[in-house]
């Protein structure tokens, strides 16, 4: 008899179960590939387990609280008591619902799931290393392999994250009670989505950003009625300001931040959350083993196939580089397995869309328009502000516009920038008329719902068109 | 024409500028791109290029005046134009340079009068399955005109571009690429362009000796196998039958057709019952790479296989007599280790048996000790966990780690190491019935031992037939290194032990 040092074989090896991974082994599965996806720690990855998913939930959570304490405008009288321990298990069960519904997903498309963690043991051939002493391991054989390892938050020096004073967004999102004080380092998107959540729970919340302005890579017209926002609801915001380090002190921690000029400030709080960005998990892949290469940033080079360096190797999701949002890794996912497939599949989108569930939120798409003006369009631009909103009126949140870029020749929609009641959700239809070569015309001529706040993304495109009804033309 | 320039807005929440200096003056030329003022905001100081050829008509703001964004600082008399303002472009905000980037705005920007422009940014407008259409039938879409609403790009486009050879190079209206090689080029350039499938011009021409089609069509045709020469063609060009994807199609379905047709035609029974008669199993995962090792070792080493029976009745005595006192001690105990000792003992009177063949090295690699793999079949497959140091352990010992690590193979816990450096392999097919087979060599070992049914059978005893327990024996040896009669030799000594366990009490 044979075997010895038996090897599972497999056509299609994906490793990481998150938005990218388990797209790809769905998809690979559908397209009748045999496939075999690892995962180290949960399905789901960090979108479901400890990124938008649960982020989503509590900031859905803490607002539901926050407006029904703060709707005395409507003649609503309330005062919501929150209870953090029931809020996380409802939390909790929206994400096990939600990984369950990944896991049995992969099953139904005859997945093989392996659970351990996976790196590359020569061209072909990767281990497996499974969780827990004396798990053992074992060796698969691929034809093609996906890489879908995703990202970690970055840690920055002297602030470790521990889970008791230095949090990182993960351990943010699973805390137990609702810290007193909080210091955010950082002022993108995850930290000013925390520090709204924070806040409304009624901790005390500053955050400290070294950089000259808050929500870097947003105009200043869209970050600014977010950083507003903030500031109505007490979080202190200091730009300028790099954490240089924190000590413990009787009754938590003093964070120290330092400016260009070397000027240094103290805040007590009770924990800090660092939130300064992520990074690619490519160490721990034993790359070598494949003859890959990462760049400096950790991230795994690919063409439009979603095809590495190698031609049966593929990365997708937060490896293959920014920016990193899960819709953007689950398109790659599902163009990794068509391709492997020998479908005619690229990644040809003409748009990413990304989101902020800030409050009020952002959404974005496409070109801005300096953007298109750079790219050598002559931009046509519309806008509608949403107090000019009936639907926005009725929702107490007016804050915010519309924006929509378009050529003006042609009239081809290029992009939107959104910031305001539900801009998460009403970006897509600005995401759809950029792919589908709509024009303004197209736009504008579709009948909205009345009284919607997507009216306020047709009344943009009239705006732009110069022939806005509700609002001045520009 | 008179165009009006705003000064813009340079973005990053400058709101004003100082105008420094004006580098031209009323009545000069201008030519596009030419730097006509410079204008310091309080971040820096920038040039302000002029969007169009023409001259300077009027200067609008004196030097040292502080403007805000968007007033008209300038205006240009463009050439062949008359006097008339016009609304044009002057409602919208000329963009010009940006801090960073002075002078370097594309030509057309502000441009009213200019020519008809190509997509910027190399921007195609069309829905993405378009897009997707385009990528399977080869077409670079970046070179399709499009007919659409405002120019977008429809199927009709991509299909027409797939389809048109090069003679619609002279109207051009579906060529904005001469580089475009997969959709336009003439299908008799094939041959010198090394195009796909220039082949078929090889094949039998039953129909025609020469088909023009797209090389998209070609490529279609070698997918479905068909010889474009034997595809009625639909159209002519340049006085050549030309060959279109769909006709490719229709002929490629009409052959199908045709041959499930035969195919139910020879068939004896329904086409459905054949499938119900029929599964087809992929041949993957485990399988695969258990096959691809059968087979590596198979056509490796030459294989020999040397059958035999040791009559056992001693050997079951024995265990039925140990059998309760393991079961005491909690141990399963089966004949396997039994077989492991006699096994180990036979090995270390013929050490060539207990080897490897290291074919680089070109050496027999001599194993002085003795860790035996057991074959398990498990619902994944054969597996071969490694029972190691044979000799130093008691049949207990032995017996408990063959029920554990078989355990472990079929739970599919067991690790890499567990089923690595063995040095010799039993399998035990008898355990499910049968008497001789032959095993194949667990490459790169050199012999294999493989244990039939252990049962009662007749012997011939004094000249009498008698019922005896036995046990058939099948080694496998690689030719390369063992003999036919060291086998037999190796196997006799197996069988002895076997046949007298209490022998195994002096090893």
């Amino acid at each position: 008899m044979v075997v010895g040092d038996i090897a599972t074989g497999t056509d299609v090896l994906v490793i990481g179960a998150g938005p990218g991974g388990y797209v790809a082994a769905i998809r690979a599965g559908q397209l009748d590939l045999d496939v075999t996806l690892v995962e180290k720690d949960a399905y789901g990855g960090t979108c479901l387990n400890h990124g938008c998913i649960p982020s989503k939930a509590l900031i859905t959570a803490t607002g539901v609280a926050h407006e029904a304490g703060n709707a005395e405008g409507m003649g609503i009288h309330a005062d919501p008591a929150i209870d953090m321990g029931g809020m996380m298990e409802w939390k909790e069960g929206v994400v096990s619902q939600l990984t369950g519904g990944v896991e049995k997903l992969c099953k139904a498309n005859g997945v093989n799931l392996v659970e351990g963690r996976a790196e590359f043991d020569g061209e072909n051939r990767a281990r497996v290393a499974h969780g827990g002493d004396g798990q053992g391991s074992e060796s698969i054989e691929f034809e093609h392999a996906i890489v879908a390892t995703g990202s970690r938050p970055i840690e920055i020096p002297g602030f470790e994250f521990d889970g008791e004073h230095v949090l990182s967004s993960r351990d943010a999102l699973s805390l137990e009670s609702v810290p007193d004080s909080l210091v955010i380092v950082g002022a993108g998107y995850i930290g000013m989505e925390l520090a709204g959540v924070f806040a409304k729970l009624g901790t005390d919340v500053t955050v400290v950003e070294m950089l000259e302005e808050a929500l870097t890579g947003y105009a200043d017209d869209l970050a600014k009625p977010v950083v507003d926002t903030m500031e109505d609801l007490g979080v202190e915001i200091r730009l300028g300001e790099a954490a240089s380090g924190w000590e413990e002190t009787g009754n938590g921690m003093s964070v120290t931040t330092e400016t260009e000029d070397g000027e240094e400030t103290s805040y007590a709080c009770e924990k800090a959350l660092v939130a300064v960005g992520r990074q690619p998990v490519t160490d721990t892949l034993n790359l070598e083993a494949i003859g890959l290469e990462p760049d400096e940033g950790g991230f795994l080079a690919t063409d439009d196939r979603a095809r590495t360096d190698l031609e049966h190797v593929f990365a997708v999701g937060d490896v293959a580089g920014e920016p990193m949002l899960a819709h953007k890794g689950m398109k790659e996912g599902q163009v990794a397995a068509e391709v492997i497939a020998g479908e005619p599949s690229a990644l040809d989108y003409q748009a990413v869309p990304a989101a902020v569930f800030t409050e009020p939120e952002i959404g974005t798409v496409g070109m801005t328009e300096t953007e298109a003006e750079e790219a050598g369009f002559e931009p046509a631009v519309g806008q509608m502000p949403f107090r000019a909103s009936g639907r926005a009126l009725t929702t107490g949140h007016t804050d915010g516009f519309v924006r929509v870029v378009a050529d003006a020749e042609s009239g081809f929609v290029l992009g939107g920038q959104i910031v305001g009641p539900e801009a998460s959700e009403l970006i897509a239809e600005v995401g759809l008329a950029i792919e589908l070569g709509a024009t303004l015309e197209d736009v504008a001529a579709t009948i909205h719902t009345h009284p919607t706040l997507s009216e306020a993304v047709h009344e943009a495109a009239e705006n732009a068109l110069g022939h806005a009804i509700h609002t001045l033309n520009r | 024409m008179v165009r009006e320039f705003k000064l813009p807005d340079v973005g990053e929440g400058v709101a004003e500028g100082e105008i420094v200096r004006w580098l031209v003056s009323e009545g000069d030329e201008v030519t596009e791109d030419q730097p006509v003022a410079e204008v310091e905001t309080d971040k820096a100081v920038v040039e302000v290029p002029s969007p169009v050829n023409g001259s300077v008509k009027e200067i609008r703001a004196d030097e040292g005046e502080v403007v805000p964004v968007g007033t008209v600082i300038i205006t240009f008399a463009v050439e062949g134009e008359d006097g008339e303002e016009t609304t044009g472009s002057a409602d919208t905000e000329e963009p010009t340079a940006s801090q960073e980037q002075v002078g370097e705005e594309p030509a057309d920007i502000g441009d009213g009068e200019s020519d008809e422009v190509e997509t910027p940014a190399g921007r195609t407008f069309a829905p993405p399955n378009v897009r997707r259409l385009a990528r399977e039938l080869g077409v670079d879409i970046a070179s399709v005109s499009g007919s659409g609403p405002g120019g977008r790009i429809t199927e009709r486009d991509v299909r027409e571009a797939a389809e048109g050879g090069d003679e619609t190079d002279a109207e051009g209206p579906k060529r904005l690429d001469e580089g475009l090689k997969s959709a336009t080029r003439k299908a008799g350039e094939d041959e010198s362009g090394g195009e796909p499938a220039s082949g078929t011009a090889d094949l039998e021409a039953a129909d025609r000796e020469r088909t023009l089609a797209a090389p998209a069509t070609r490529r279609l045709a070698e997918e479905e196998g068909i010889d474009l020469n034997r595809v009625p063609a639909s159209e002519e060009r340049d006085g050549e039958a030309f060959v279109t994807p769909e006709a490719v199609r229709e002929y490629a379905e009409a052959q199908r057709a045709a041959q499930v047709a035969d195919a139910e035609a020879v068939a004896a029974e329904e086409p459905s019952e054949r499938e119900e008669r029929e599964e087809r199993v992929p041949y993957r995962g485990i399988r695969r790479t258990i096959g691809r090792q059968m087979a590596n070792s198979k056509f490796t080493a030459p294989h020999v296989t040397h059958h035999d029976t040791a009559e056992v009745e001693g050997l079951v005595g024995t265990r039925a007599d140990l059998r309760a006192r393991a079961e005491e001690r909690g141990v399963r105990l089966t004949y396997v280790p039994f077989v492991m000792k006699a096994l180990v003992a036979a090995l270390r009177e013929f050490p060539e048996m207990n080897a490897a063949l290291d074919e680089e090295a070109e050496e027999i690699v001599v194993k002085r000790y003795y860790n035996v793999g057991i074959a398990v079949a498990t619902d994944a497959g054969l597996m071969v966990p490694v029972v190691r140091n044979v000799d130093e352990k008691g049949i207990l010992q032995l017996a408990s780690e063959v029920n554990e690590l078989a355990q472990k193979a079929r739970e599919r816990s067991i690790t890499r190491e567990e089923m690595q450096g063995g040095t010799f392999t039993i399998t035990n097919f008898g355990a499910i019935g049968g008497e001789y087979a032959t095993p194949i060599i667990n490459h790169p070992e050199v012999a294999i031992l493989g244990l039939g049914e252990l049962a009662e059978r007749p012997v011939v005893e004094d000249g009498s037939v008698e019922a005896a327990h036995t046990l058939p024996l099948s080694l496998s040896i690689d030719h390369r290194v063992i003999d036919g009669a060291d086998a037999a030799a190796f196997a006799n000594r197996v069988i002895e032990y076997l046949e007298n366990p209490t022998l195994l009490l002096l090893e």
